[in-house]
């Protein structure tokens, strides 16, 4: 429960941050008023959860608690992002400030946008997962007992066959 | 009528309850799989929630074995009533597992996503997918790809080699009736191959679109191999909430184009084409119907989007245009454009053509959903037929017939059939609108996300997420399950209990 409570905590802050920054526009409104944003300088915060090297150039994925959006940034920016947010790590904060295009013409029509800043506001970090023993050791006794019992009702079942014949229908 | 109908017998249950069995076991021994994804990418906190499901299912598995144990062999009734509770049995201990990862919200979220990941439908209410445990994300498409990929019963079959008789009833209360022979144990056996190939052959391509595109080996192949799993079993989940615009990459949706029509088509196809026939894809009647219907909608819809003026190039039309309608059409759901641009930034005419894509569907005995191109090409050459029978003479007899590995005669039976499934199958599609939109949805929205839970295809409008109604979530659930059953095993799951209800149960 406690990583569900973290996980919910977490993602309040990275949308608050989003959307309480001076000029910074959330994914959300970003997307659903996309034909007023089209072509204009915006400003976008969130953590970065994916980047992948295109040539000089690099896609970053950056999500800001609710919508993801892809950013076209130079590789050398790129290269300052530390850690890309999964499971067990929390990404980079950025802060992208771009060109918002509602279609992409150079990019095969995605929404998108071209960094013309890119600013890595806060660094990642790894994220401790420790085990839950008592659960562990409930399941391990589960999984034991479960086998246990498919094992003797089985041999249960075959004893009773050997003893009573079963009518033929 | 029901008096007609004899009574149930205590050993009907057993015969339902004893095969079920065989699923739990299953279904616990493939939940030990994420385990492996698990260890190798040191998720341990994650490992209990695989184990407690698969214990429980295991568990549960033992103890239907044990006391409903009969010898008798299945009956047709049988046959569909244990695939109508399979499919709902198996969704249930994966979800176990899902709510135990903490995956999800809420116990109704877990069940949700493990029905829309087992019938390959593809919605998801997970809250972040992006965050989530690899392992667990495995288990997503991984459910795909057992459950509508391949079949959770043509697995057991191929595996346990049940009898002649009670495999080709399962076969039937599946939807994967192939009529491939001459074993249908073989037939279950070869339709795994089938599955497995084409999932070496995706994992393979999407790995090395991933390894062009910026992505470190590890995660190519990882993802690949989950995009391969969804792709194939036309199921729609992808490891990343951009779903496959988190790739930006044209080589991508090309890959993900070719699994999806490959998932599409029938099995008898590939048997075919296998066996050396490979003309038959050329004469196939569902296949050219199918290409034909793709070829239709994929030029309206970008004919559509080029006259409003939404996308800059003809690149731009393919990859948003064409793609979300073979998406539509293979019942996939993989989306390339967000929710929110499809419902309220494309011309109504284009939506309208998906949610028509989404109900027609692809092959039967395929992996997709839908009402199914067979039963559209039936029912159109009935048409054909009738019109064909007004213009000619009384006496005159007009006969009709379709190549479908064989040329086969068009009958009366044939058509009748096809015919209660469709109408089954709108009037389904026509109360879950209703329903969608009595709580508070558009029309649009409503038939759009009511096709695709309805035709296990997973292209949301934006309707499907955490934060829909209850209510909602239990409807699409049920739509799932009923989509993937084709409905009438449904109806006979009902008019079984009814049975059980109304004349009780017999010793």
């Amino acid at each position: 429960m406690s990583k569900k409570i973290f996980s919910f905590a977490f993602f309040a802050i990275c949308i608050l941050l989003s959307t309480s920054a001076v000029g910074a526009e959330s994914g959300k409104t970003l997307v659903e008023n996309s034909a007023n944003f089209d072509g204009k300088t915006v400003v976008l915060r969130g953590e970065v959860i994916g980047v992948m090297e295109r040539g000089d150039f690099a896609w970053v994925n950056v999500l800001d608690g609710e919508v993801a959006i892809g950013v076209w940034v130079r590789n050398e920016d790129a290269r300052k992002i530390s850690f890309v947010g999964d499971y067990r790590h929390v990404g980079d904060l950025v802060e992208v400030v771009g060109t918002f295009h509602m279609a992409c013409p150079e990019h095969g029509g995605d929404l998108d946008i071209h960094a013309d800043k890119f600013t890595v506001l806060t660094v990642g970090r790894g994220l401790d997962r420790p085990l839950n023993m008592p659960l562990a050791l409930l399941s391990v006794a589960l999984a034991a007992g479960a086998i246990t019992l498919a094992l003797y009702l089985r041999h249960v079942r075959r004893e009773r066959e050997k003893m009573v014949p079963v009518p033929s229908y | 009528m029901l008096f007609l109908i004899p009574p149930l017998e205590k050993e009907d249950l057993k015969i339902i309850g004893h095969s079920l069995s065989n699923i739990c076991y299953l279904s616990g021994a493939l939940l030990l799989l994420p385990i492996i994804v698990a260890v190798v990418y040191e998720e341990f906190d994650v490992i209990p929630s695989f184990l407690i499901g698969s214990a429980a299912s295991i568990f549960f598995g033992s103890l239907l074995s044990f006391f409903l144990y009969t010898k008798r062999e299945m009956e047709v009734k049988h046959a569909v009533v244990m695939a109508a509770v399979a499919w709902l049995v198996a969704p249930f201990f994966a979800s176990v597992s899902f709510w135990l990862a903490n995956a999800l919200s809420s116990y109704l979220d877990a069940l949700f996503e493990s029905v829309s990941g087992f019938t390959g439908t593809g919605l998801t209410v997970a809250v972040n997918i992006d965050h989530l445990p690899r392992s667990v994300n495995f288990l997503r498409h991984f459910l795909q790809f057992v459950g509508d990929g391949i079949g959770i019963i043509v697995i057991s079959l191929s595996i346990l080699g049940k009898t002649e008789i009670s495999s080709v009833l399962a076969f039937k209360g599946e939807a994967k009736d192939t009529g491939i022979r001459p074993s249908i144990v073989r037939t279950s056996r070869i339709i795994v191959g089938i599955g497995l190939t084409f999932l070496i052959i995706g994992t393979f391509l999407f790995t090395i679109a991933g390894l062009k595109e910026g992505l470190d080996f590890g995660t190519a192949f990882f993802e690949g191999l989950n995009l391969s799993m969804t792709g194939y079993a036309t199921g729609g989940f992808t490891p990343h909430s951009q779903n496959l615009l988190y790739y930006h990459s044209f080589w991508f949706e090309v890959v993900a184009i070719i699994l999806m029509v490959v998932g599409a088509l029938n099995f008898n196809l590939h048997y075919a084409v296998l066996g050396g026939k490979r003309r038959e894809i050329l004469k196939n009647m569902e296949v050219k119907i199918l290409l034909l219907w793709l070829l239709v909608v994929g030029s309206l819809v970008s004919a559509n989007l080029l006259f409003v003026g939404l996308y800059p190039s003809p690149e731009a039309l393919f990859r948003k245009g064409v793609f979300q309608a073979i998406s539509a059409q293979t019942t996939t759901g993989f989306q390339t454009v967000y929710p929110y641009h499809l419902m309220f930034m494309w011309p109504v005419l284009s939506v309208l053509l998906l949610v028509a894509a989404m109900v027609s569907g692809g092959c039967a005995n395929s992996t997709s959903g839908g009402i199914k191109m067979l039963r559209v090409g039936m029912l159109l050459k009935s048409l054909v037929r009738e019109i064909r029978q007004a213009l000619m003479p009384k006496s005159a007899v007009v006969t009709g017939s379709f190549h479908h590995v064989e040329d086969t005669p068009l009958t009366d039976k044939m058509v009748r059939g096809a015919a209660t499934i469709a109408l089954s199958y709108l009037i389904l599609f026509s109360i879950g609108t209703l329903i969608t939109v009595g709580h508070g949805y558009g029309l649009e929205d409503s038939m759009f996300e009511t096709a695709s839970a309805l035709g296990n295809v997973g292209l949301s409008s934006g309707i499907t997420s955490p934060l829909m109604p209850a209510t909602l979530k239990a409807v699409y659930i049920f739509l799932m399950w009923a989509g993937r059953l084709e409905i009438m095993a449904i109806f006979v799951l009902a008019g079984f209990i009814i049975l059980g209800l109304r004349k009780g149960i017999k010793e």
